[in-house]
């Protein structure tokens, strides 16, 4: 089935099973390989993205539901972001391979919420990451709401 | 003379040889030995399969034609931060800014090999002489091929920043690698000295950091070739299983599904879309010879001290002796931990690209050595037409490295004739693993009458984590008696006590087992760590001054070097300071391959359940080379720790592991993270291992810490109120 709609501002145009988890959609047809695999069923975070600016675990979502919507994955966020600024600035990542996945969490929490407490943190971004990079991770939520704030 | 200075004599550097590749110096290196080392240490006087005793790890450098200076590590970047300290390392003796420097994983077809794999936290510190002397020998080499294009005496050839110079004549290291056709090896010049370091020591930005934030870091599952297929193993219910028969034609019906392709015991489907793929593996059906269904209490029963070999690997004094007779009382408390499963956010995956005389595989793999070796014989192919390319990992914790149907990826793409990529589900990668074994610890201690501690024994049981994976056999085990090298890893007593033994009993379990990270100091540390809490607890001795009390030896580097720690945790953990109301205080250390690692946590019981609300964590590395690194590995071994201490357990049913996916491994998450504060400190004179020594102690600490605020000791993990 033909399935077009628009990724990080480009368009996208497949023809592919209308049921493949958007997750592979992205990954495999559209070569943007930010978003990871990590659980395959919305338990760990690791494929979070964005449609129309809210916030999907894209292993348990069709590609079908992205039909003429607007996707946006870690990739279209720009490097001015605050969210890489403050990850870069606290050096978060360790293997990295979650990290899209906090990331894309947190840039969705701070934009409906800009200045989240830290239970509010724990309580929405309820990703998984195994190095344990959870304290820096908290720490740059926080920096990240500042440097929004400027 | 040591094994090092022999490693790195001109001789042995020709002998690999520093040869010109297309317009680009390339210098390898036959290095000094650290994973032999670490083995000898461990060992010490034990004579060792001559296998185990050869390891060669070699790297390189190049010239690029931008003058960056890339350098291949044989060692795999799995988030430890290896390639930081690599980089700085070699940065420090080119004297070329760390922006200059790139570090790459070497592949196998460039002739690098390392034997041993990545692990046993010795990377940066085994590697810490090796880089730097390489480093300095090319220094030199582009220094003397300056002075002979300018016919100029080399002692007045200087170079910075990648650029060689004499008077006004400038060169860059490209530049002077482009004209040079012979080079000259001169003898290894005297490396840096520490005061004169520049980024050695210092505060530095990972070099992988733009990379893994912009989300441009490759891993295995992000390759892609041209033509490639998408292909799925069958998963096996049962870690004790063979297939007896699978109907296939349901899969092979499935849209977009290639082959279905059955191979000695083992399935797979193979399609033109992950999703494909995944589908139809779900419509094969299999059955399964199952010889036996066990359970966890036959595990249990198996694992427990005074069953199998008894291996002593420490007698000082006559503990036994000491525990049967004379005035006093006996103390003697019984500990276990569970099996563990590494759960890498990265699943195992493969990419292969096998066509009828080249095998290109791209895995991230901590063993390279092995996984070449078996995909060469399967397909056929000298090992020279292997080639394993490493992408970054997504985490290994001693996970990556076997088991991860690397052979069968090779398999599917020589008979589909085209690139296959396989990955596991999670689901596969929860049970279709090797797992952190059970363990069993029995610790007895005679205290006097005045509570002295005069004996102490730590009786281990353990299956064996690495021994038999070494030769592919089970020969090392039996000549061996027990896995001391891991299994026995941190069994030994630290304490000046004069009369300690520690003795492994070995017996093997059905379940596959191997090493999972801080191998067996995770559960000895726990044991006897927690044991020491108890002794403390018993003797009404506060747990800090005990322990300081029973390092008395001055002449023991270690000791002294302990007891600085636990100094230190008392006076920045604030230890002496009045409790809150419901907060309780633990403490515990480890001796890791000499790195000396201490926490002092403070926990709270919040709505029935253990809360870490606060850790301090000191650790002595002997040298620092990467602080930041090392901060960075000390916070995950505070969340890992906490995770393992308080959360994960893996049991058996019916020959089936109970964890299919994350909502049955419940880990550590924002929720958990305490207030953390870590203290490095370097009280030796050479650099130790990081990635592992800060895990052990967190859950004794914990244990501990329950134990000051309920008088209850939880004796086994995870613990549970």
């Amino acid at each position: 089935m033909k399935i077009n709609f628009k990724i990080n501002g480009q368009d996208a145009n497949l023809d592919v099973d209308p049921q493949m988890p958007l997750l592979w959609a992205v990954r495999d047809e559209l070569k943007l390989t930010a978003t990871k695999y990590g659980c395959g069923k919305a338990l760990c975070g690791a494929c979070t993205l964005h449609i129309d600016g809210e916030m999907f675990r894209s292993c348990s979502i069709s590609v079908e539901y992205a039909l003429g919507k607007n996707v946006t994955t870690l990739e279209g966020l720009p490097e001015s972001h605050p969210i890489k600024q403050a990850w870069m600035e606290l050096q978060v990542p360790q293997c990295g391979y979650c990290q899209p996945g906090f990331m894309m969490a947190a840039a969705k929490l701070l934009q409906t919420n800009p200045h989240p407490t830290e239970v509010e943190i724990q309580q929405n971004i309820t990703n998984i990451c195994r190095c344990g990079t959870q304290s820096r991770i908290l720490k740059a939520v926080k920096r990240a709401a500042e440097l929004t704030q400027k | 003379m040591s094994e090092d200075k022999k490693a790195f004599s001109r001789r042995k550097f020709l002998k690999r040889g520093a040869i010109a590749l297309g317009g680009t110096v390339v210098a390898s290196y036959l290095g000094c030995n650290p994973t032999r080392r670490f083995i000898a240490q461990k060992v010490e006087n034990m004579d060792l399969p001559a296998s185990i005793s050869s390891f060669n790890p070699d790297f390189w450098f190049q010239i690029l034609p931008d003058n960056h200076i890339l350098l291949k590590s044989p060692k795999v970047e799995m988030g430890q931060g290896i390639f930081t300290g690599f980089a700085m390392m070699a940065a420090e003796e080119l004297n070329v800014p760390l922006e200059q420097m790139r570090v790459e994983h070497a592949n196998t077809a460039t002739g690098i090999e390392d034997e041993l794999g990545t692990g046993g936290s010795n990377s940066t510190s085994g590697l810490f002489k090796p880089i730097r002397e390489m480093a300095a020998i090319l220094r030199e080499m582009l220094k003397l091929a300056a002075a002979t294009i300018w016919k100029v005496p080399v002692n007045q050839v200087v170079t910075q920043n990648g650029i060689l110079q004499y008077g006004d004549k400038k060169m860059t290291f490209f530049e002077c690698v482009t004209a040079t056709k012979s080079w000259v090896v001169p003898k290894t010049p005297a490396l840096k000295p520490a005061s004169e370091f520049k980024y050695i020591g210092k505060e530095v930005k990972r070099v992988d950091l733009k990379d893994k934030v912009m989300g441009t870091a490759k891993y295995t599952i992000d390759t892609h070739f041209p033509n490639m297929v998408y292909a799925t193993m069958l998963p096996c219910p049962y870690f004790n299983a063979k297939l007896k028969s699978v109907k296939t034609a349901a899969a092979e019906q499935s849209p977009d599904v290639l082959k279905v392709v059955q191979q000695n015991g083992w399935c797979a489907v193979v399609a033109k879309t992950q999703y494909a793929a995944l589908s139809a593996a779900q419509k094969l059906e299999a059955t399964w010879d199952v010889p036996k269904l066990w359970q966890q209490a036959e595990m249990e029963a198996m694992v427990t001290v005074g069953k199998g070999n008894a291996v002593n690997v420490q007698k000082v004094g006559n503990a036994q002796s000491t525990l049967e007779n004379g005035a006093g009382q006996v103390y003697k408390q019984a500990f276990r931990t569970p099996f563990g499963t590494h759960a890498p956010m990265e699943v195992n995956g493969t990419v292969a690209h096998v066509t009828k005389d080249m095998a290109i595989i791209v895995v991230g793999t901590q063993n390279t050595v092995p996984n070449k070796a078996l995909i060469a014989k399967a397909l056929g192919l000298d090992k020279k037409m292997v080639d394993i390319q490493i992408p970054y990992l997504g985490g290994g914790f001693g996970r990556k490295g076997r088991m991860g149907n690397v052979v069968e990826t090779a398999l599917l793409s020589k008979i589909m004739g085209r690139p296959v990529k396989m990955m596991f589900t999670r689901e596969q990668e929860f049970q279709n693993s090797f797992y952190r074994p059970l363990t069993h610890h029995v610790l007895s201690a005679k205290i006097g009458e005045k509570g002295d501690i005069q004996a102490i024994t730590h009786d281990q049981a353990s299956p064996d984590m690495i021994l038999k994976h070494i030769m592919g056999n089970s020969l090392p085990l039996k000549l061996l008696g027990a896995d001391f090298i891991s299994s026995g890893h941190g069994a030994s007593l630290l304490y000046n006590i004069p009369n300690k033994s520690a003795t492994l009993w070995n017996t093997e379990v059905p379940v596959p087992v191997g090493i999972w990270r801080g191998v067996g100091m995770y559960p000895n540390t726990f044991a006897t760590e927690s044991f020491m809490n108890e002794l403390a607890h018993q003797t009404k001795k506060d747990a800090i001054d005990f322990r300081i009390g029973l390092l008395t030896d001055t002449k023991d580097e270690i000791a002294q070097r302990a007891k600085k720690v636990l100094e230190v945790l008392k006076e920045k953990s604030g230890w002496t300071t009045a409790k809150p109301a419901g907060i309780g205080r633990g403490v515990s250390i480890a001796n890791d391959r000499k790195s000396i690692a201490g926490s002092v946590v403070e926990v709270a019981i919040v709505e029935g359940k253990i809360k870490v609300q606060r850790v301090t964590q000191v650790l002595d590395v002997g040298m620092i080379l990467n602080p930041e690194g090392i901060r960075a590995q000390m916070e995950g071994c505070v969340m890992m720790g906490i995770s393992g201490a308080l959360y994960e357990v893996v049991t058996i049913k019916d020959s089936q592991i109970s964890v299919s996916n994350f909502h049955e491994l419940p880990l550590a998450t924002l929720m958990d993270v305490p207030d953390i504060q870590t203290v490095i400190l370097a009280n030796a004179h050479e650099p130790y291992g990081v990635g592992e020594p800060p895990l052990a102690p967190i859950a004794p600490a914990i244990a501990g810490a329950i134990l000051d605020l309920t008088g209850k000791m939880l004796r086994n993990l995870p613990l549970k109120l």
